[in-house]
């Protein structure tokens, strides 16, 4: 069996759709026109039921509209009905795997084996209405056992329709042909011989029928009967979810930024679930209002992306890592638009460990790592993190580490790895520029700390270098010495950079 | 009246007012250094502890603390608030401390307006309130005295309430101790004269002196006397 979902007055219902709840429920109580056509000349394309019974009718002008007075007017938005399709695929999806997207409004889903989760087909048509009218739509809802049965009937008849198999011509026969794909010069046609429903079409001559009109004349019979069965076009699955919003006036408060962005994350995460999908790629772009330069550029962007390392379809968690990017952030411009993209991917199915030693929680450390750089910035001057593992560079240059990303996530360490207690060696980053004085070829005074310190013992040269092939070659002289200060005995490590001759203290063995 | 009938009426009001606290047995986690684990059993979790030695010359404070994070991070999380960037992965590794397992925060490094002794305070702060990391250790050591002493009182009460809930061990790194009570452990570090081999750095061979520690009633210094090796001997 196949089910279609029509949603009637389609941009009425998508513009209702792309308001927020409580807006939504003030528009329903008033008489709504959506008008679309050229500028000097829009024409009501779709209203609302309110609308329709003050008398406004399709195809009317924006003036004769505003005749009536009380009607608010609407103009048509292509991005509203792309993102309320996009709704109602994700509403379909919750129901079968197979669905196809017919028309603007019209989705068709194969309902084979879901008898024993949603029962009988006028069962299953219930469940469905009570679930669109919590998202805020309105359907009609044809059940059949082929798709195009199921589609005209969702057209032609309101509520629920149920066709059991073999009665499709029976009960379409009351639907006007209007519905059907007819090309207008065989619209006049038919309408010469006084054809004008579908049961008077179902009862001409097949033969004669088909003489006259050929090919499609037939189809458009089989139609009429109910008797055309072609496979669904199902939907091909979303490679990625991406939810947009178009200011009227550029923004330039965070509040009025993180509202809207609160709202495209709900509608992304939902989108998810309704999936049974996760993400763990999120990505942050604004345009942001910049003046028209001759010549240069009309926009600016900024771009963001945060790469999870556990898939996640946590809206406040996306909202708390998108809220504190943005507040240690400051734009050139008020931003104009925003567009929030997630990639897609299966959620993370992991059984706990009940001998795994307490961890962050992946989902948690996201925000508190996000926290920590917007106290002690992301980056330092070379680049490198500010936060997260360290790890050694594969070279031997001393201090030569990169940062990557900390998760808590990962190997469990060897447990013979921890070694003996060593000499830790605590480095001054940058090394400190010193002077050093040498007393047969070893350090005898080295300036630190204000002051020229004397050298107790010594230990070197430790010659080393590297990179001689490129720009950034090095080589230094190395020693370990043993300082009089104030507090004691200090070792330091100092050594002396061939290239730029001058001496350094690298840092201090404590 | 009666003592059992006043006892009563104070229970009616108060029904906590005689029960006993029972302390928690003190689990600790170990140092990788005999002598200290011996004395102490190590650093002890739910508690604040004080590695103090001096800046200018070697006391072994930074050599303790990456012994302390290589056990750790065997079966921790941990995480290092490094207030003036002065890890070096290297002896990390050598030690034997998981890498991964690390969390390195770099104060000061980046334009950010905070002076590095709040950044690793407010940095402090925000990891006692995420849960599940192990070992907090933060490196104040070279953050002159001057500025370290001038944390109020209440910002060591505080973190010592916050990790008496936790399954960790909040360990600070300075030049001198400032939390007094509010600590549970406190080591204060010095070091004799390295030795020399031939023309080898090859060994300390710090002092360590218990200044205060929960588990030992009543309070006393205790000296101890370690060695370490350089990762070339």
């Amino acid at each position: 069996m196949f089910a279609c979902l029509y949603v009637p007055d389609f941009p009425v219902q998508a513009e209702l759709l792309s308001e927020s709840p409580e807006t939504r429920k003030g528009l329903t109580q008033t008489p709504l026109a959506i008008l679309d056509g050229p500028a000097n000349l829009p024409r009501v394309v779709s209203i609302n039921e309110l609308a329709r019974s003050a008398g406004i009718q399709i195809g009317m002008t924006k003036l004769q509209v505003e005749i009536y007075g009380g009607v608010l007017l609407r103009k048509r938005s292509i991005a509203s009905e792309e993102s309320a399709q996009s709704k109602l695929l994700d509403f379909a999806d919750g129901f079968s795997p197979r669905v196809e997207s017919t028309a603007a409004g019209t989705v068709i889903i194969d309902l084979a084996g879901t008898e024993k989760l949603f029962g009988s087909p006028k069962s299953t048509a219930h469940k469905i209405i009570a679930s669109a009218v919590e998202i805020g739509l309105s359907l009609q809802i044809a059940i059949a056992l082929n798709p195009d049965a199921a589609l005209y009937a969702a057209r032609g008849f309101q509520g629920i329709t149920i066709i059991p198999a073999g009665h499709e011509a029976r009960r379409l026969a009351s639907l006007r042909i209007d519905v059907l794909p007819i090309l207008p010069e065989m619209s006049e046609v038919l309408d010469g011989w006084g054809t004008h429903t579908f049961g008077s079409l179902a009862a001409l001559p097949t033969v004669a029928l088909t003489e006259r009109l050929g090919q499609e004349g037939l189809y458009l019979q089989k139609l009429a009967r109910g008797e055309v069965n072609r496979p669904l076009l199902t939907a091909e699955p979303i490679a990625e979810f991406i939810q947009s919003f178009e200011f009227d006036d550029p923004v330039e408060t965070l509040e009025s930024l993180f509202f809207v962005l609160n709202r495209l994350l709900q509608q992304l995460c939902s989108s998810l679930v309704a999936r049974s999908l996760a993400t763990n790629e999120l990505r942050l772009t604004l345009e942001l209002e910049v003046r028209r330069i001759e010549g240069g550029k009309e926009g600016e962007q900024y771009e963001h992306d945060w790469k999870l390392p556990v898939p996640t379809q946590d809206k406040q968690m996306l909202f708390g890592l998108v809220r504190l990017h943005l507040e240690k952030n400051t734009f050139s411009a008020p931003v104009r638009k925003v567009v929030l993209k997630v990639v897609p991917i299966r959620p993370r199915i992991a059984q706990g460990h009940l001998f795994a030693p307490p961890s962050p929680e992946p989902e948690k450390l996201e925000i508190t790592l996000e926290r920590i750089r917007g106290v002690v910035g992301s980056t330092d001057e070379d680049g490198r993190d500010c936060v997260g593992s360290p790890k050694l560079a594969d070279t031997h240059k001393p201090d030569s580490f990169a940062v990557q990303h900390f998760s808590s996530i990962g190997e469990s360490p060897n447990s013979s790895s921890a070694g003996a207690p060593v000499i830790a060696l605590r480095v001054f980053r940058p090394p400190l520029e010193t002077s050093v004085e040498l007393d047969s070829e070893k350090p005898h005074l080295v300036w630190l700390w204000h002051r020229n310190r004397r050298v107790l013992a010594a230990s070197g040269p430790w010659c080393n270098s590297g990179n001689w092939w490129s720009a950034s070659r090095w080589a230094r002289e190395e020693w370990d010495v043993a300082l009089k200060t104030p507090a004691g005995i200090g070792y330091y490590r100092i050594y002396r950079d061939r290239i730029l001759k001058q001496w350094f203290v690298e840092g201090v063995f404590d | 009246m009666n003592r059992a009938v006043l006892k009563a009426q104070i229970e009616e009001a108060i029904p906590s007012a005689f029960t006993v606290h029972k302390r928690q047995q003190q689990q600790c986690i170990p140092t990788g250094i005999t002598q200290i684990d011996n004395a102490v059993q190590g650093i002890p979790l739910r508690a604040l502890t004080e590695i103090c030695g001096s800046n200018m010359a070697s006391s072994g404070k930074t050599s303790l603390l990456i012994s302390l994070l290589a056990q750790a991070s065997r079966n921790h999380f941990c995480a290092l608030v490094d207030a003036s960037d002065s890890f070096d992965p290297c002896t990390g590794q050598a030690a034997g401390i998981h890498l991964p397992r690390l969390l390195w925060v770099r104060c000061g490094k980046s334009k950010v307006k905070l002076r590095p002794l709040e950044q690793a305070f407010k940095v402090a702060d925000i990891l006692l309130q995420s849960s599940g990391f192990g070992l907090i250790a933060v490196d104040l050591s070279s953050i002159p005295e001057r500025f370290v002493r001038g944390i109020p009182i209440s910002s060591w009460f505080r973190f010592s309430r916050v990790i008496e809930k936790q399954s960790a061990a909040l360990v600070f790194i300075e030049q001198e101790p400032h939390a007094t009570s509010c600590a549970g452990l406190v080591l204060r570090l010095t070091n004799e004269p390295a030795t020399f081999s031939g023309n080898l750095l090859t060994k300390f061979n710090p002092k360590i002196e218990v200044v205060r520690a929960q588990g030992k009633k009543p309070v006393r210094s205790e000296n101890l006397g370690f060695s370490l090796q350089t990762q070339w001997a």
